[in-house]
């Protein structure tokens, strides 16, 4: 019988990706097998780092009666595959209108996030498992390519794959010799993507890969002489209780987590709802606040056992090779005299060059013995830091805050979580940190009585001050 | 200082390898081609006997450029066709007055119809004159996905100037042939000739079988005898009154004449007696076959019932044509994309003063603006075919329209949320990042003021994460477009400028205009040493001639040539730096004109340079740093400053499995070139000190080897490995 349509393929791809080498690869793929094919695209700007489609027709019929006419754009109700090399830009051929039952979607699972989705202070992604399931609802059939996972310790890319599994689906009548011979006549990186070809053609014939699991929190666990006290506490809350308990240890000491598990037993007296959320929500945000970072705090975790051997790792050499590391530091005036006792805090000169929202310039080389035990000493100043300014300062901040939680649930269950939730606003370094806990003494000052008297708006503005400190603070005003 | 910009930067490649290509372009006789559009255009060339090439790159014409730069030495210099890679347009326009006087054959190529508009002073006066030798004005026609400019038609500059304009079905073979019909079209009509071709098409694969090239008669290597003088051909009256009329009496007639005995246009007849039919443009013609396909009255290879005439010459119309076409039937559609419908009303007004009483349906049933896609021509062929036909053909095509219709509501019902949108930005590593964030935060520092951006990658800094430039106006144009907003914004002028826009326009326009009004002015040059957005292509101040020869014109001596004393160079990469000559020059009211050009080569450029070499280098065993930022995970607040900041591709997004953080913490991913910009920024907008950067001495001499190792002993001493 012969052949009434091309057979349609819309790679959707980002600039880098390689888009135009698998459209390429496909080209050379029919010639060889000897069946007219037709590739376009539209790479201009988009080759920076934007959304590019590459199109491709191929008529299945060797040597047809006629020349079939191809074209130019991918159509509703007539695309059969829809390559994507990210998994948006599948869900964009969605929104265009390209795939529909009739289309099987073959996409690369890992994201590459967009600068929309990177400006907001808060989380900006879009979920993915929705988008999956949409994917899959929409089509005919769904390919996943975990490409990291499949591609394991060779250096195959996602195009390589991407051509391996259209050829293995078997939705085009490309033979894996037809593939292999157009990778080998383009000439380019021809083992690895040789490689990458057959991981994905037995990709798409054993149906693709396993849905990605969203990656779990990993609880630390206290020492065996808290478990008495964590025990005490509701199911539900004593992995975070332990979390907060050993991560504080870290931090400071056990008295310091002590006190952590005395704070905690504060809220949770109070907490007399059966979910525990508040118990929950003030177990993880105290742990976290109580960790403030500090000068000293940031040089243990930058001496951390562990953290060369990572670097290397990251990099890809091994230990045999020098490695030179610096880390960026601009300590200004407040860090300095945050690590001192509130009596000495006039040792730090009150130059320009250290004033708020500026400061020392360091490039620590932290890679060398110097530069190590630079930062070395100065974790090692841990014991003072019961006694420092900015120790002090965050105690009291923190009190004033615990203690908007405690009145805030006499009134209001809900409002009292949402208030445990602004610790948000105690996050960062320098300005960022301070304008944050400015806000928070200014919210609680009034608190008591605004409880009383308006808890309506005061509850509003939580929500706001909450959703501001998730959004992306430099969005244009609209005109 | 100088970041790399001039004679010490070799540049052997553009933005892709062609030696493949260029070899296609040697084919002879009977010989199949394989490859893309523009490729097979440039064959074409070749087999027409030009004498001369020029143009200006431009997506989608870069490729042209690009390929005819490759192949001057091997193939243009041998059969003595000059080559010249033209400063802008108007140059490259300006090239075909060679062919006023002489019958010699040229072609020349920019992108349309941002570079038609440049270039429309020479053709003004060269489609006035008219030509003896065939001249072929390539256009690539940036309208719809993809494109960068704003979206205009082109067919308005062949309307004014009488300029013939093809618009060529797309396939290989076709393309070729017209291509070589056009230098007939222009000899026989004594004017160039316009061919136009969209995006995709250049991009399109496929393959024709080749002739053998021509060398011209005339040539640089067998030039013309003699000089012709003939004042009948300079455009001052009483000749230019001549031209006009000749422009209607004899030229577009002569062309008319041509295209109608050699069937340029195509007339696929369909089936006997039917009395509709459709009037396409040659490049929306597969895109209407496939409409009628999916609406059941055309097969895989184009038979169908309905007479179609396909209009490979677009303008002029040949009235004779149209009205043979036209006579038999009650109502035709025209499909003609984009706007104003020159084609459909032109159309109208044959059948109105012929008499003919037909329908004729085009914007009604088709949208006004836009490209024209395979979903929006079906949507209006089965308008068309619903309102204008009967029988099979008229429900076979309702039910086909109306399942399309269902399939895609099913599909859409799907869908809950909005995928991100991804605009395009800065490449990993880009030097014109940095001066975006210094810009940014000056703002903050000092409130916010009206930059005037430019054309190229330096526009990108108007989108997010930077958000900084106000208006773009044109190539070269931002000092200039700044004149005017300054003094009525009480601030001084602030304009960004690449290198490219810089030779563009920018010089004259820009500059000497400011220098001449006295302005009160800081122009900020990106010099990366490319015209980059168009793909890396070759500029005066790259340090090469466009065929790679050294040279050795700077921006500085051009600046200083006309009296600007004021100039600073700054590294691109150095955040703090920038940030302090930006604002030095803010402040410098009473100078004039200030210009800091901000200095260091195009990452891309210098990766594709780099990468081989640090690979050689690797392999013979010379010391080669492997460097790469990364970000401490503990350390990461997750407020995601530094990415407000950055936009780089490889600074991103990263789930933390630390139960106490909320948000993804920052990640930088394995394509950091370590260009530094991370460190800067944490530096100047006093970040978390979460950013570190790494660097392994691979091959490292003895002694290196030797203090690493005792270095390591030490630090495991401290607990550090």
């Amino acid at each position: 019988m012969s052949a009434d349509r091309p057979i349609c393929v819309l790679i959707g791809a980002l600039g880098g990706q390689g888009g135009g080498v698998l459209a390429d690869w496909l080209v050379e793929a029919a010639e060889h097998a000897g069946y007219p094919a037709q590739a376009t695209s539209t790479p201009g700007v988009a080759q920076r780092t934007g959304a590019t489609t590459y199109y491709y027709e191929l008529f299945p019929e060797k040597n047809p009666p006629g020349d079939p006419v191809f074209t130019l754009f991918p159509a509703t109700g007539d695309l059969d595959i829809m390559a994507a090399l990210e998994p948006t830009e599948a869900g964009r051929a969605v929104e265009r209108g390209f795939v529909t039952a009739t289309t099987t979607v073959i996409t690369g699972l890992e994201r590459v996030y967009s600068t929309a989705e990177k400006m907001p202070a808060g989380d900006g992604r879009i979920e993915t498992d929705p988008m999956m399931d949409m994917l899959e609802n929409v089509s005919k059939d769904l390919i996943r390519l975990n490409v990291k996972e499949l591609s394991d310790g060779t250096a195959s890319r996602i195009n390589a794959v991407m051509f391996g599994a259209i050829v293995g689906s078997g939705i085009l009548p490309l033979t894996e010799d037809d593939g292999k011979a157009a990778i080998r006549q383009s000439g380019v990186a021809v083992e690895s993507n040789l490689a990458g070809f057959d991981l994905g053609v037995q990709a798409a014939k054993s149906g693709g890969s396993a849905p990605l699991t969203q990656e779990g929190k990993v609880y630390q666990e206290a020492p065996a002489d808290f478990a008495d006290a964590i025990n005490a506490y509701p199911g539900t809350v004593r992995e975070i209780i332990g979390h907060g308990v050993a991560q504080l240890i870290d931090y400071q000491d056990a008295a310091y987590a002590r006190l952590y598990l005395d704070r905690v037993s504060e809220v949770a007296a109070i907490d007399s709802d059966a979910s525990h959320r508040l118990t929950f929500e003030a177990a993880k945000r105290i742990a976290k606040w109580m960790s403030f970072e500090d000068v000293v705090r940031v040089a243990q975790l930058k001496t951390r056992p562990g953290r060369l051997a990572r670097i290397r790792g990251e990099l890809g050499v091994g230990d045999d090779l020098p490695l030179k590391l610096t880390d960026y530091f601009k300590p200004g005036r407040d860090e300095f005299a945050g690590i001192l006792p509130p009596a000495l805090g006039w040792l730090v000169p009150n130059t320009k060059k250290l004033a708020r929202g500026n400061g020392m310039a360091l490039h620590i080389p932290t890679g060398s013995a110097f530069g190590f035990l630079l930062l070395k000493i100065l974790a090692a100043m841990k014991p003072l830091r019961r006694k420092s300014a900015q120790y002090l300062e965050e105690q009291e901040a923190l009190t004033a805050w615990m203690g908007a939680i405690k009145k805030a649930a006499a009134a209001d269950y809900d409002l009292s979580c949402r208030t445990a939730e602004l610790s948000i606003l105690a996050r960062g370094y320098g300005n960022v940190r301070r304008e944050g806990l400015e806000k928070l003494a200014g919210l609680f000052a009034n608190w008591e009585n605004r409880l009383g008297s308006e808890i309506d708006k005061l509850s509003a503005e939580v929500d706001q001050l909450i959703l501001l400190a998730q959004a992306n603070p430099d969005a244009p005003q609209a005109h | 200082m100088d970041g790399g910009t001039a004679l010490a930067r070799i540049v052997t490649t553009g933005e892709r390898s062609f030696e493949r290509e260029i070899s296609k372009l040697l084919l002879s006789d009977g010989e199949e081609f394989h490859g893309e559009g523009i490729l097979a255009v440039t064959k074409a060339l070749l087999q027409s006997g030009v004498s001369y090439v020029g143009g200006y790159p431009g997506a989608p014409m870069s490729h042209l450029i690009d390929v005819l730069a490759d192949a001057s030495e091997e193939i243009l210099k041998p059969m003595g066709i000059h080559y010249e890679q033209s400063a802008s347009e108007a140059g490259a326009a300006a090239l075909l007055s060679a062919s006023i006087n002489y019958p010699i054959r040229g072609a020349v190529t920019w992108k349309s119809v941002v570079g038609t508009n440049v270039a429309s002073d020479a053709l003004s006066n060269l489609a006035s004159t008219g030509v003896v030798g065939g001249s072929l004005i390539i256009l690539g026609d940036d309208y719809g996905e993809g494109s960068s400019i704003m979206q205009e038609r082109t067919y308005t500059f062949a309307m004014k100037s009488s300029i013939p304009l093809i618009d060529p079905r797309y396939n290989l073979a076709k393309m070729v042939e017209l291509t070589e019909r056009s230098f007939e079209i222009s000899e026989v009509s004594q004017m160039p000739v316009f061919f136009n071709m969209r995006i995709r098409a250049c991009h399109l694969t496929g393959k024709f079988t080749a002739k053998d090239n021509k060398v011209p008669t005339y040539n640089a290597n067998t030039p013309y005898p003699e000089q012709i003088y003939d004042v009948n051909r300079i455009v001052l009256p009483p000749a230019s009154y001549a031209h006009e009329k000749a422009k209607f009496e004899d030229r577009l007639p002569a062309a008319q004449e041509y295209a109608r005995k050699h069937k340029v246009n195509e007339l696929f007849p369909g089936k006997a007696g039917s009395r509709f039919g459709i009037i396409t443009q040659g490049g929306t013609y597969t895109v209407m076959q496939r409409a009628l396909r999916r609406l059941g009255s055309a097969d895989a290879y184009g038979n169908t019932d309905v007479p179609v005439l396909c209009l490979n010459l677009v303008y002029p119309l040949i009235p004779d044509e149209i009205e043979e076409f036209l006579q038999d039937k009650d109502s035709i559609l025209v499909i003609e994309e984009g706007n104003p419908n020159f084609i459909e009303s032109q159309i109208a007004e044959i059948a109105q003063r012929k008499g003919i009483p037909v329908r004729i349906h085009g914007k009604d049933m088709l949208p006004m603006a836009g490209e024209y896609t395979s979903n929006i021509v079906r949507e209006g062929v089965a308008k068309y075919l619903a309102a204008e036909t009967q029988g099979e053909m008229k429900d076979t095509a309702i039910a086909a329209e109306a399942a399309i219709q269902n399939e895609l509501a099913a599909a859409q019902s799907h869908i809950s949320a909005p995928m991100p949108p991804r605009a395009p930005s800065f490449c990993t590593g880009c030097p014109e990042r940095p001066i975006m964030a210094a810009l940014k935060l000056l703002m903050k520092e000092r409130g916010k003021f009206h930059i005037s951006m430019d054309i190229g990658c330096n526009l990108f800094g108007s989108l997010p994460p930077f958000n900084v430039g106000n208006t773009v106006l044109g190539y070269g144009l931002s000092l200039a477009s700044g004149g005017a907003v300054g003094p009525n914004l009480g601030q001084t002028r602030v304009a960004v400028m690449g290198d490219g826009g810089f030779w563009h326009n920018g010089f004259s326009t820009g500059v000497v205009n400011a220098k001449w009004n006295e302005y009160d002015s800081v122009l900020i040059i990106l010099d990366n040493g490319y015209a980059a957005a168009t793909g890396q292509h070759r500029l005066p101040s790259t340090g090469t001639t466009p065929k790679g020869t050294p040279s050795l014109v700077t921006i500085e001596s051009a600046l200083r040539g006309v009296g600007v004393d004021w100039i600073k160079y700054v590294d691109s990469y150095s955040l703090e730096e920038s940030k302090k000559v930006i604002g030095d020059a803010l402040d410098a009211r009473d100078k004039g004109l200030r210009v800091i050009i901000s200095n260091n080569e195009c990452m891309l450029a210098r990766q594709r340079r780099e990468r081989p070499e640090k690979a050689n280098a690797l392999k013979e065993g010379r010391t080669v740093l492997k460097e790469k930022f990364g970000v401490d995970e503990e350390v990461c607040t997750g407020d995601h400053s530094c990415m407000r900041l950055n936009g780089c591709p490889s600074l991103t997004l990263k789930e933390t499995s630390d139960p106490l953080k909320e948000t993804p913490v920052a990640h930088v991913d394995e394509g950091c070139f370590a260009c530094g910009h991370c460190g800067e920024v944490a530096h100047a907008a006093q970040l978390c000190p979460s950013f570190y950067k790494a660097e392994a001495v691979q091959n490292p001499g003895s002694i290196r080897r030797m203090m690493s190792g005792l270095n390591r002993s030490l630090l495991s001493m401290m607990g550090g490995y």
